[in-house]
């Protein structure tokens, strides 16, 4: 096959390769490393490139060699990158911060356990916003526009696996971290189901609203990923001991009879007008497709910034409280300084309040969830906007373009249901755009399914020219 | 004599130390002012009685006999 194929390959593409001996892990790594080290200096994706990226390849192919007979992992030799906040034994971890005296151990995260053990090679860390607060993950570039941001806070992931570096990035999403920039780089992102995959060895955010999840090129990809990271972990005390389905069959069973929601205010009331209509026509394909489409008001969505706000603020305020008193937090950067200084300022009333709406909107989406199997809306309101902007306008409101990109993800972290964004078009400057799906808590199959049905009716290319 | 009227730094000052703030007096004052707009999202929650809504955080006696590796 061409170098082309190899970087722009699917995981699923790369395992059958694998398996009939056309290419090896040791070939592929190099590959990736070559082209991270061609293209990177314009993106800045990754942190950390691991030293011994080609010595675990040589290991993959080792272990490929002696179960020549036998089955080995799906995931067996396929390169794979972190997010710099998830702890790795072999890779320094930041979080994004150079604070001194702020450090963290060098020992795996029970996802970077699991994809080692699938036999992954842990390529590198990619770069995350700051303590993965924000959506803008500077010095990172969007690789369908090098001026515009790639989103946040798993934007190094986002940028990485869509420039062709790696075809699986691991995010973190307390507000949309995963499925903002998904959206934003055109690449595949699922939240799963809050104590679906354990959150053991990543550096916390907000206890109760962060998810681990995987940022991919296809939604098969992403199923295959969640094959080997969901699972119970008694280490985080949030992970459920639940079953563990097969996510990657029954992606090909199509959307017929399939329920699906559209929450018509919060959601589909505020996106700009190429957003708005780009998911309007998805909705009706999956409609042609056999869907059956009802629309449906939840007005306790006006209260969900509110919550989200107070819990997400005092959590991390929480968290940081050590270091804040240690004088350390003067050396964050001024937007997330201010945020983990401002955690202080949140009552304990309002918290508990907002943690009362939570139980009311996780009530509402039960009811939903009673007529629909899954619900659909764009992930973002806008797309990827330029470095620098603060503000945008949307419709006849002018806000900070960091409030409006989270409104449509943050529910789903309120809430922990799982989400999926999947690319579902392109707006007149030729920047991706990404649909949002949410299902039941622990059924990420229906939303894996209506995602892959999206993915193969518009059957968009999705490999940005890097030059 | 009339008691001197409570000065905004008085104020300000019973503030940081009610939150338990520790960035200190100029800083404290930045902080309250970048986070009054955030403050009137959240002070939104004020308008609900939810007296018959239990908190979505259970607290979970178990979880420290729960297994490990």
């Amino acid at each position: 096959m061409s170098e082309r194929e190899l970087h722009w390959a699917s995981i699923s593409q790369l395992r059958k390769w694998l398996d009939k001996g056309e290419i090896n892990s040791v070939e592929l790594t190099r590959h990736l490393l070559d082209r991270i080290a061609s293209h990177d200096p314009k993106l800045k994706s990754f942190i950390y490139i691991a030293d011994n990226a080609l010595e675990q390849a040589k290991a993959s192919d080792r272990r490929r060699m002696r179960s020549r007979q036998h089955a080995v992992s799906p995931m067996e030799g396929i390169p794979v990158a972190l997010k710099d906040n998830y702890l790795t034994a072999t890779m320094p971890t930041t979080a994004g911060t150079i604070t001194d005296g702020i450090a963290f151990p060098m020992q795996d995260s029970a996802c970077a356990e699991r994809l080692a053990e699938a036999g992954c090679i842990l390529l590198g860390k990619t770069r995350t916003h700051e303590f993965a607060w924000g959506t803008i993950t500077p010095p990172v570039a969007n690789p369908w526009d090098l001026e515009r941001i790639p989103g946040g806070s798993s934007g190094g992931s986002g940028a990485a696996v869509a420039s062709g570096f790696v075809p699986m990035g691991m995010g973190s999403d307390t507000g949309g971290s995963i499925r903002i920039p998904a959206s934003f780089c055109g690449v595949v992102g699922l939240k799963p189901t809050f104590g679906r995959v354990s959150r053991h060895g990543i550096v916390p955010h907000s206890w109760s609203l962060d998810h681990p999840g995987p940022l991919t090129r296809t939604v098969e990809d992403a199923a295959l990923v969640m094959n080997v990271l969901a699972g119970y972990d008694p280490r985080d005390p949030a992970c459920q001991d639940q079953p563990v389905p097969d996510y990657a069959s029954g992606l090909q069973r199509g959307v017929r009879g399939l329920r699906v929601g559209v929450i018509d205010n919060h959601f589909m009331d505020c996106n700009t007008p190429e957003v708005q209509a780009c998911v309007e026509a998805r909705i009706s394909d999956l409609a042609s497709q056999g869907a059956v489409v009802s629309h449906f008001q939840m007005p306790i969505l006006d209260y969900g910034l509110a919550a989200i706000y107070a819990i997400e603020l005092a959590s991390s305020g929480a968290f940081h409280d050590r270091w804040i008193a240690e004088g350390r937090s003067v050396q964050y950067g001024p937007d997330v300084r201010t945020l983990v200084e401002m955690g202080r300022l949140v009552t304990a009333v309002d918290y508990l309040k907002a943690e009362q709406v939570r139980t009311i909107m996780s009530e509402e989406f039960r009811k939903l969830f009673d007529r629909v199997d899954v619900i659909v809306s764009p992930t973002a309101p806008l797309t990827a906007w330029m470095r620098g902007r603060r503000t945008t306008t949307i419709g006849k409101k002018e806000e900070s373009v960091l409030a409006a990109s989270w409104r449509l993800t943050f529910p789903f972290n309120l809430t922990g249901l799982p989400a999926i964004s999947v690319p579902c078009g392109f707006d007149s400057e030729g920047l991706p755009i990404g649909l949002q799906i949410a299902g039941r808590p622990f059924d990420e199959a229906a939303i894996l399914r209506c995602a892959a049905l999206i993915e193969q009716t518009v059957g968009l290319n999705l490999r940005p020219e890097l030059g | 004599l009339k008691s001197p009227a409570p000065t905004k730094v008085l104020n300000t000052d019973l503030i940081e130390r009610l939150s338990g703030s520790t960035v200190g007096g100029a800083r404290f004052l930045e902080i309250l002012s970048e986070y009054e707009s955030i403050f009137q999202e959240i002070s939104r929650l004020r308008e609900l009685d939810l007296q018959d809504i239990h908190p979505a955080v259970i607290f979970e006696p178990t979880a420290p006999y729960r297994k490990t590796r």
